[in-house]
């Protein structure tokens, strides 16, 4: 349940710690709300410092603060059904950043991911991931 | 398809049943109910809730040492599918089962035969203190000097009682020529 204002912590190393929702990329069903596998598009709160050698380096990408980017939604605390009529339900709310193109912005994941994912097409997110639940 | 145990209650969580938390450091806490949740969401403790199986064995009231126990764990190795296997082990689930549950019920005499004599020994020294407690009082004799006087009961006539005069052959009837 991520809707407007909605901050969620990112677990990719792009450089961003804590993310707020904006807008929540409209699907068939989602009416509004954005649950595992959903791409928003969200503002950063909150950043890593970007070191000088990092500004030095043209092809590594900055994320500072206040910037837009597209995310996409892993970890959700409110509970997600699983087909099998489980729910699964996580300690916070958490995303990986995107670029335009979906793509991860970062090259690694730290955390837990829901396993919804490789279901709503975020293959690659999974196989990153160290545990996958 | 796996049969997890809940949590907080250990009862069998079958698919499609419950609910799983995952904690950030990726371990799953399964619950069969809403109950079970809403419980550990309190952070209560199973051993220290009397309703969980956790509780009822570290408060020695279920078998914990018993070889019928050990049949039933997660095994992480995956097996060939073998009919002569299948068929033995389903066999095997039967036989197991009743033999448990006559070691469960010779456990359970065990236990309440120790139960009961520990039951009236406190409810002997329970009521020796009630008794110590209350003096009873004996009720001070009164000598009376006069007996009581009986009163005669007053006799009164059933004859002519009744105002009416009585026609022949019936009673309560009105003057007839």
């Amino acid at each position: 349940m991520i809707g407007l204002k909605g901050t969620l912590n990112v677990i990719d190393n792009s450089g961003a710690l804590l993310i707020e929702c904006v807008n929540v990329l409209k699907q068939k069903v989602n009416n509004g709300w954005g649950s595992v596998g959903d791409e928003i598009v969200c503002v950063v709160k909150r950043a890593r410092p970007v070191s000088a050698a990092a500004q030095a380096s043209t092809t590594a990408v900055k994320v500072r603060r206040g910037d837009v980017r597209r995310a996409v939604i892993v970890r959700t605390k409110k509970a997600v059904r699983r087909p099998d009529g489980r729910f699964v339900r996580f300690d916070d709310n958490a995303a990986v950043l995107l670029n335009n193109k979906r793509e991860m912005l970062g090259t690694r994941i730290g955390g837990v991911v829901s396993a919804d994912l490789r279901m709503k097409g975020w293959g690659k997110i999974v196989s990153l991931a160290p545990k996958v639940v | 398809m796996r049969i997890e145990k809940c949590y907080f209650c250990s009862t069998n969580v079958y698919p499609g049943h419950g609910s799983a938390f995952v904690r950030n450091d990726a371990k799953v806490f399964r619950f069969c109910t809403s109950k079970c949740h809403k419980n550990f969401k309190m952070k209560r403790n199973p051993r220290k809730v009397r309703w969980t199986k956790a509780f009822r064995k570290a408060a020695g009231k279920e078998m914990t040492i018993d070889s019928t126990i050990d049949f039933e764990k997660r095994r992480n190795v995956p097996i060939r599918y073998d009919r002569e296997l299948v068929q033995t082990t389903v066999k095997a689930i039967k036989r197991i089962g009743e033999i448990k549950q006559r070691r469960e019920h010779a456990f359970w005499k065990q236990r309440m035969a120790a139960a009961r004599e520990k039951h009236r020994a406190h409810r002997i020294k329970k009521l020796a203190a009630k008794t110590a407690a209350i003096k009873l009082v004996e009720p001070i004799a009164v000598e009376s000097a006069e007996p009581e006087k009986i009163l005669e009961k007053i006799k009164v006539s059933a004859k002519g009682r009744s105002a009416l005069i009585q026609g022949e052959g019936r009673s309560m009837g009105m003057d007839i020529d």
